[in-house]
C-alpha cells in the first residue's frame, strides 16, 4: 500500500476525542473521498496527514516513509504534503505565477518557469500567468490551488471541501475537470467533502466518517 | 435634473458638501497666496535654510518611521502570536503611551537626562560619570518612536488577529519554515496595516512642534512658526507650508504608487492563527521588552511627573487652573461633537449610491489629518482673516465701534481648525461602524416610509452608538493633547491644559508643567482604558 494510516487517535481538549482508531490504506494514484457532516472530524485528519496538528496516537505511512508514529513525527514544511484549501489561501500579495512557484524554491529560476508553465498548461489558465488572486473567478482560483499544491510533486494531494465555494452549475464541470487533472499526474488524493454526489463523482472510494469514526467503506466504479 | 437635485437635497448632503467648502477653500488659499512676490525673509531662507529643513525633515520622518514600525510590528507580534503572563494586560497597556503628548515627553527626558536630572544624579551616585544629550535630532527620533509607536501598534495587531491561519499553514506545507513564512507571506499581508501605522506616526512627527522647538531640530513646522512668528513673515510661512504640503502628499502618492494592483487580504473567512506558549529563556525576554518598552513611553515619564507634581502640586493648583482645566474640557468637548456629527453627517451621504462626487468630497474633508498643524493653522488664520474683512460692513451696522477682527479673535477659530484637522479621524471611526452593519436596516427603515432623520435617530444612531463613542473618545483626545494648532489660533490670554504645558516648559518652569501634563495624561488613559474595555454593543451582533 503507498499510503497506510493506522490506529490515529486525536483529540484537541482531553475530554473530547475527535478521532478515534482511524485505519484505512490508499494505494498509488487512488482517490479517496472521505465523506461525513460537519464536526465529524473528516478535516482534522487531513490536518493530521498534513503535519499541521499531531495526533495522540496513531502511525501515518506515505510510500514506505513514516510521517508520524510514537517515535517520529515529520514537520509540515517537510513532508512533501500537497493540500489545497477549503477557502484555497492564494496568497493575495502575488500573481498567479509567484503563488505557483512558492513551493519551488530548490529550483533553479528557468526550471521553475518551466514547472509553472507545465502546471499552468494543465489547468488550462496560461493566459492568467500574471493576474492576482481576487482577478479570478471561484472556479479559477480553485484551479490555481490546484496547480499550486501539485507544482512541487508532492508524494500525497489533500482536499479540504474543494467544492464548497463554488456554485452548483459550476461545481458539476469542476469536478470532471478535478478527477482527469488528478488522474492525468496520477496523484494519490485524499479529499473531505460532506456531499455524496462530489464524493461519487471524483473519488474510486469513500470512506464515511462519523462521531471520529470509520464506519464503512464504499468502492465506486466509473 | 431638478428633480434629481430636489431629491438628492437633505441634512447630510448639505452638510458635507458645506463642510467640503469650508476645508478646501482654505488650503486653496494657501496655494493662491504661495503667488505673491517672495519676500526678503523667504529669499533667505531659501538661499541659506531650506536645504537644511527638508533634509532634517526627511532624516526625521525616515529614522521615526523605521524604528516606529520595527517597535510596534515587534509588540503586535509577541501579543498575538505568544501565549504568556501578563499577556491581556500588555495588549492593551501598550496603547497607553498614546496618552503621553511627545513634547511632554520630551521635556521629562530633557530634564531626566540633563546634569541635575533624576537620572544623572542617579548615576552619579553609582560613580558614573555619563551624561546622555538628547536635545538633538536622534533624541527627538526616541521621543517620537516611544510616544507614536501605538499607532503601527495598534492597526499591526489587529490585522494579525484578523490574519488567516491558513496563509501560514499554506507557506508551511510549501516547504516554508517559519521565518521563510513570515517574510514571504505573513510580512508582505501586513504591509497595509504597517503602512498606514507608519503613515500616522509620520503624520504626527510632521505635525510636532514641542518636541522640535524644544529640542531645537530644525524641521518645517519650527521653521513656519519661525518664519510667522520671529520673522513676521506670513509669505515665508505660507510658501514653507506648501512645501511640507507637497512632501506629505509626496510620501502618500509614493505609497499608492508602490502598492500597484496588489491586494492583502484574501476572499478567505479568517481563521485565527492560534497563540503559542513562549518557552525557555524567551518567556522572560520577550514579555521583558514589551515591558522595557512600556516603561520608556508610559511609566518612566509619568513617575517622573507624578514625582514633579508631588514638589509643585500646592502652588500650580488653584482657582486659574481649575479654569484651564474648564477650558480645555469645553473647547474638546465643543470641537468633538461638531467633528462627530460633520463625520455622521459625511458617512450618511457617502452611504448609497457612490459617485465620483461625493468620493473627492470625502477626500477633501479628510484632508486635515494629513496637513500638518502649523499649516493648518496658517491657512485657518489667513481665511478667517477674509471673513472678517468680509463681515466687517455686518459687524459696524451691529456695533458701529466694532473692532475689525471679530472671528479671527475668537474661539471659532481654534474649534473650526480642530474640526478641520480632526475630521478624517471622526469620519473613519463612524464609516467603519456603519460597514458593519452594513445598509440593510437603513434601507428596510425606508421601505417603510420613514423619514431620513427619524432612520438616523431611530435605527442607525442605536446601531452604530458604539463607534460612535468610540470615535467621539479618539477625537477628544487628539484635541486636548494638541499643541500646535491651538498656540498659534487661541485667542490672547486664553490657556489650555497643552498650551500651558508648553508655556511653562519654555520658561523652564518644567516641575510646575507637571500638573496640567499629568491632568491630561489622566483623561487620556482613562479614556484609553474605556476604549480598549467598551463592550461591543448591538453592532457586534448584526451580521
Amino acid at each position: 500500500m503507498y499510503v497506510r494510516i493506522e490506529s490515529l487517535d486525536f483529540s484537541y481538549t482531553p475530554k473530547e476525542k475527535v478521532l478515534n482508531e482511524i485505519s484505512f490504506s490508499l494505494y498509488e494514484g487512488e482517490i479517496v473521498a472521505i465523506l461525513g457532516s460537519s464536526g465529524s472530524g473528516k478535516s482534522t485528519l487531513l490536518r493530521l496527514l498534513s503535519g499541521l496538528e499531531m495526533p495522540d496516537e496513531g502511525s501515518i505511512v506515505v510510500n514506505e516513509k513514516t510521517l508520524c508514529n510514537a517515535k517520529t513525527f515529520i514537520d509540515c514544511e517537510k513532508r512533501a504534503v500537497g493540500m489545497v484549501f477549503q477557502d484555497y489561501a492564494l496568497f493575495p500579495h502575488m500573481n498567479v505565477e509567484k503563488n505557483i512557484a512558492f513551493g519551488l524554491k530548490k529550483m533553479t529560476r528557468s526550471d521553475k518557469k518551466k514547472r509553472v508553465m507545465e502546471m499552468l498548461e494543465l489547468i488550462n489558465m496560461t493566459e492568467k500567468k500574471n493576474a492576482y488572486p481576487h482577478e479570478l473567478s471561484g472556479g479559477q482560483q480553485q484551479r490555481i490551488a490546484l496547480a499550486r499544491a501539485l507544482a512541487p510533486k508532492p508524494t500525497i494531494l489533500l482536499l479540504d471541501e474543494p467544492f464548497s465555494n463554488l456554485d452548483t452549475d459550476l461545481k458539476t464541470r469542476i469536478r470532471r475537470e478535478l478527477r482527469g487533472i488528478m488522474k492525468t499526474t496520477d496523484m494519490t488524493s485524499i479529499f473531505v467533502t460532506h456531499d455524496y454526489d462530489d464524493a461519487r463523482e471524483i473519488a474510486d472510494r469513500i470512506v464515511y466518517l462519523e462521531n471520529g469514526h470509520i464506519v464503512h467503506e464504499e468502492t465506486i466504479t466509473h | 435634473m431638478f428633480k434629481r437635485l430636489r431629491r438628492n437635497t437633505n441634512l447630510f448632503s448639505v452638510t458635507s458638501i458645506l463642510a467640503g467648502l469650508l476645508i478646501i477653500i482654505p488650503m486653496l488659499n494657501i496655494l493662491t497666496e504661495v503667488m505673491t512676490p517672495a519676500s526678503d525673509a523667504w529669499l533667505h531662507i531659501r538661499r541659506v535654510l531650506l536645504q537644511r529643513y527638508i533634509v532634517n525633515t526627511l532624516v526625521l520622518i525616515g529614522l521615526v518611521a523605521v524604528f516606529s514600525a520595527l517597535v510596534g510590528l515587534f509588540a503586535a507580534y509577541i501579543v498575538t502570536r505568544y501565549e504568556f503572563k501578563g499577556r491581556k494586560l500588555l495588549s492593551w497597556f501598550l496603547i497607553l503611551p498614546l496618552a503621553v503628548p511627545s513634547y511632554i515627553a520630551a521635556y521629562v527626558y530633557a530634564d531626566m537626562l540633563s546634569y541635575t536630572g533624576t537620572f544623572s544624579r542617579f548615576l552619579r551616585a553609582g560613580n558614573i560619570g555619563l551624561t546622555i544629550d538628547i536635545m538633538n535630532m536622534s533624541g527627538a527620533v526616541f521621543i517620537f518612536v516611544m510616544t507614536l509607536f501605538p499607532y503601527v501598534y495598534m492597526l499591526t495587531r489587529s490585522a494579525l488577529q484578523k490574519q488567516n491561519a491558513a496563509f501560514l499553514e499554506n507557506a508551511r506545507l510549501l516547504g516554508a519554515s517559519r521565518a521563510e513564512a513570515f517574510y514571504s507571506v505573513v510580512l508582505p499581508l501586513l504591509r497595509p496595516a504597517l503602512v498606514a501605522g507608519t503613515l500616522l506616526v509620520v503624520l504626527e512627527t510632521l505635525n510636532d512642534y514641542g518636541v522640535v522647538a524644544y529640542f531645537n531640530v530644525r524641521v518645517f513646522s519650527f521653521a513656519i512658526f519661525d518664519a510667522w512668528f520671529r520673522l513676521g513673515d506670513t509669505v515665508a510661512a505660507i510658501r514653507l507650508s506648501a512645501i511640507l504640503m507637497i512632501i506629505v502628499f509626496a510620501i502618500i502618492f509614493i505609497e499608492r504608487l508602490i502598492r500597484g494592483k496588489r491586494r492583502f487580504s484574501g476572499n478567505a473567512k479568517p481563521k485565527p492563527v492560534p497563540r503559542m506558549p513562549l518557552s525557555g529563556p524567551w518567556r522572560f525576554i520577550l514579555p521583558g521588552l514589551l515591558w522595557v518598552i512600556m516603561a520608556l513611553g508610559f511609566f518612566i515619564p509619568l513617575a517622573q511627573l507624578l514625582y514633579y507634581a508631588s514638589l509643585t502640586f500646592t502652588d500650580v493648583f488653584n482657582t486659574g487652573f481649575v479654569f484651564l482645566v474648564i477650558n480645555s474640557l469645553t473647547l474638546a468637548i465643543t470641537a468633538t461633537l461638531i467633528t462627530v456629527f460633520v463625520a455622521l453627517m459625511l458617512a450618511n451621504y457617502n452611504r448609497g449610491r457612490k459617485s465620483s462626487f461625493k468620493h473627492a468630497l470625502l477626500k477633501i474633508t479628510n484632508l486635515g489629518y494629513a496637513i500638518p498643524g502649523a499649516v493648518i493653522a496658517v491657512a485657518v488664520m489667513l481665511f478667517f482673516i477674509d471673513l472678517d474683512h468680509m463681515f466687517y460692513p455686518l459687524y459696524r451696522l451691529i456695533n458701529p465701534e466694532s473692532a475689525r477682527l471679530i472671528l479671527t479673535a475668537s474661539l471659532a477659530m481654534l474649534t473650526f481648525a480642530y474640526v478641520l484637522r480632526f475630521m478624517a479621524i471622526g469620519y473613519n471611526s463612524v464609516e467603519a461602524a456603519y460597514d458593519k452593519v452594513g445598509e440593510k436596516f437603513t434601507e428596510a427603515a425606508y421601505s417603510l416610509k420613514t423619514s431620513k432623520l427619524k432612520t438616523l435617530l431611530k435605527v442607525d444612531l442605536p446601531l452604530i452608538k458604539t463607534g460612535l463613542i468610540s470615535a467621539a473618545i479618539i477625537v477628544f483626545i487628539d484635541v486636548i493633547k494638541e499643541l500646535p494648532l491651538t498656540l498659534i489660533l487661541r485667542p490672547t490670554n486664553y490657556d489650555t491644559l497643552a498650551s500651558s504645558v508648553f508655556r511653562y516648559a519654555r520658561e523652564e518652569m518644567l516641575q510646575e508643567s507637571s500638573v496640567p501634563a499629568l491632568v491630561m495624561i489622566l483623561i487620556s488613559s482613562l479614556l484609553i482604558f474605556f476604549l480598549t474595555h467598551q463592550k461591543k454593543g448591538v453592532t457586534a451582533n448584526v451580521r
